[in-house]
């Protein structure tokens, strides 16, 4: 089974970059004349690297959230960190700052982690839920205040900001790939560099406490890593849903282990999970690309509520 | 040494006892404080008035604070899922050297080890505990009820591995099992109206009077054992 997922993904990676709605021929893409050439190296090999990086560090995001609010339905999405990096892009873009996308992104799921972790402190371990409902309530907050945006914005912001908020791996060449790429070096050396405090995490509070972990330091720097990291792909590609909440949950059920021993395979799938959708949303024959956020939507939110009938149970 | 001064809290009224190499009992009814003050000891709840060995515990971190204290909860609650019990003991061995499975047999408990922490139930979950905390091995280990979930055999056992002198170094124990602490014969602390109402050796607390006092008819001694007067 875990050889078949690996041979699978692996196919799935690199086969991905062949397929659109232009196809193109594996002989063509070394031949410089030909047009093939360009849409490989330009467009399709950068979106895929693209999409398996943004993927892969929504799915750690998942589960140094779901760690961290020891709650198995927080990520950056449930809780509303991308919503915060969400609205700040899109205040970004009705100020006319569109080259600083970024780091309004960051300054958005930062403010929104700073928020919940100061609400979460004042919880007990026990009200978990709770924090959820708080996370909802900001979702909901960062909606309205988009469509404020919405309505005092121009004709050519708002549709800059809608499509924004679809989310998409539409890009050209390798500029904004790097950018995540590092990112999710970056989320992944510092989930490894953690992953002690995070074995330690995950029995509770109190006991890492016991064996010596600083907690509220190891907590504050995880989250700051996890804001840079979702902040930088929110700005890039928009909002995409789920991804970090069902990735971590899909492969803790497969290998019934432990999460700490699953951050290199959390990593990896939910690169291919992205990668996978990615591709689903080029191929479905319609005239222009489905928006990425869309499919894993789809696939998403029926698993969310499978989730929580599991959990009932 | 452990030492606690004049520690006040909204239940707690000026704590000062001190502990020199020595096991302890901390007795009292139900909400009277006694997890409250435990959790005040190890720095869970951090507090300038607590020191082990001249360093406050909750100012401390790494094996600096593991080599001096730990705390067993009279529950095990573990967030994740898939946690098995030897990975719950792995990252519990620090300072002994005795392997996993010797422990285990130890407390009577080797069919647990490849189960998941979850699965367990709630008096194999205790005995986890209890090895946890000796391959933890901290100078001074606080167990919060450790026999509560326990059938008579165990509580048996547990008391063998309590009283060993050899298995763990200082301990301090919180119970409601008097007759627990009576057979352990450890110097008692008893907390009543968030105050210390006894401080002193086993053989002083245990008499008449004080069983009279501290808890009216509700328990009495037998055959040199204290039972539960229903």
């Amino acid at each position: 089974m875990r050889y078949f997922l690996v041979v699978l993904s692996v196919i799935i990676l690199l086969v991905s970059p062949f397929f659109g709605q232009i196809d193109i021929s594996i002989t063509n893409i070394f031949d410089t004349t030909k047009m093939d050439y360009q849409i490989f190296w330009d467009i399709r090999l950068p979106r895929t690297i693209l999409a398996f990086f943004v993927g892969a560090i929504l799915a750690l995001s998942g589960l140094v959230f779901q760690t961290i609010f020891r709650n198995p339905m927080s990520s950056p999405f449930t809780l509303g960190v991308a919503s915060g990096a969400t609205l700040f892009t899109a205040i970004a873009i009705v100020l006319g700052l569109s080259s600083f996308v970024s780091f309004f992104a960051f300054l958005g799921s930062l403010a929104t982690i700073v928020i919940l972790f100061i609400i979460a402190s004042r919880f007990h371990s026990s009200e978990t839920s709770s924090l959820l409902l708080v996370g909802i309530a900001l979702s909901f907050f960062y909606s309205a205040s988009l469509m404020v945006l919405f309505f005092i914005s121009n004709l050519q912001e708002s549709y800059e900001i809608v499509r924004f908020t679809m989310g998409s791996l539409d890009i050209v060449g390798f500029k904004d790939t790097y950018l995540v790429i590092l990112a999710g070096i970056f989320i992944l050396f510092m989930v490894k560099y953690y992953q002690n405090s995070i074995k330690l995490l995950l029995v509770s509070y109190q006991f890492a406490h016991l064996k010596g972990c600083n907690v509220k330091q190891t907590n504050y720097i995880l989250l700051i890593s996890v804001s840079i990291a979702v902040g930088i792909c929110v700005s890039i590609t928009g909002p995409i849903g789920f991804v970090g909440l069902i990735v971590p949950h899909i492969i803790k059920t497969i290998t019934q282990k432990s999460a700490h021993t699953l951050i290199l395979p959390i990593f990896f799938y939910g690169g291919v999970f992205l990668v996978l959708c990615d591709l689903v949303a080029r191929n479905l024959g319609t005239t222009s690309d489905i928006p990425i956020g869309v499919v894993t939507s789809f696939l998403g939110a029926p698993f969310f509520i499978y989730l929580i009938i599991k959990r009932k149970k | 040494m452990l030492k606690c001064e004049n520690y006040s809290s909204s239940i707690l009224h000026n704590i000062s006892f001190e502990l020199q190499n020595k096991n302890l009992i901390i007795l009292g009814s139900n909400g009277a404080g006694k997890t409250t003050l435990a959790k005040v000891l190890c720095g869970i709840t951090a507090s300038s008035c607590v020191s082990i060995e001249d360093k406050n515990p909750s100012d401390i971190y790494g094996e600096n604070r593991t080599k001096l204290i730990n705390y067993i909860p009279p529950k095990l609650e573990i967030y994740d899922e898939f946690m098995s019990v030897e990975e719950f003991l792995e990252i519990n061995q620090l300072y002994s050297h005795k392997r996993i499975d010797e422990i285990l047999r130890l407390v009577n408990c080797e069919y647990i080890k490849n189960k998941k922490c979850k699965n367990l139930s709630s008096g194999e979950a205790q005995l986890l505990l209890l090895a946890s905390a000796i391959l933890h091995n901290a100078k001074y280990t606080i167990f919060d009820e450790p026999t509560s979930n326990l059938d008579p055999i165990k509580i048996k056992n547990s008391f063998h591995i309590l009283q060993d002198k050899n298995i763990l170094q200082n301990k301090i124990i919180i119970t409601h099992n008097l007759n627990l602490a009576y057979k352990l014969g450890f110097d008692i602390l008893f907390i009543k109206d968030g105050k210390i109402a006894f401080y002193d050796t086993s053989e002083q607390f245990f008499n008449d009077t004080n069983l009279e006092y501290f808890f009216n008819d509700s328990v009495k001694k037998c055959d040199d054992n204290i039972v539960v007067n229903l």
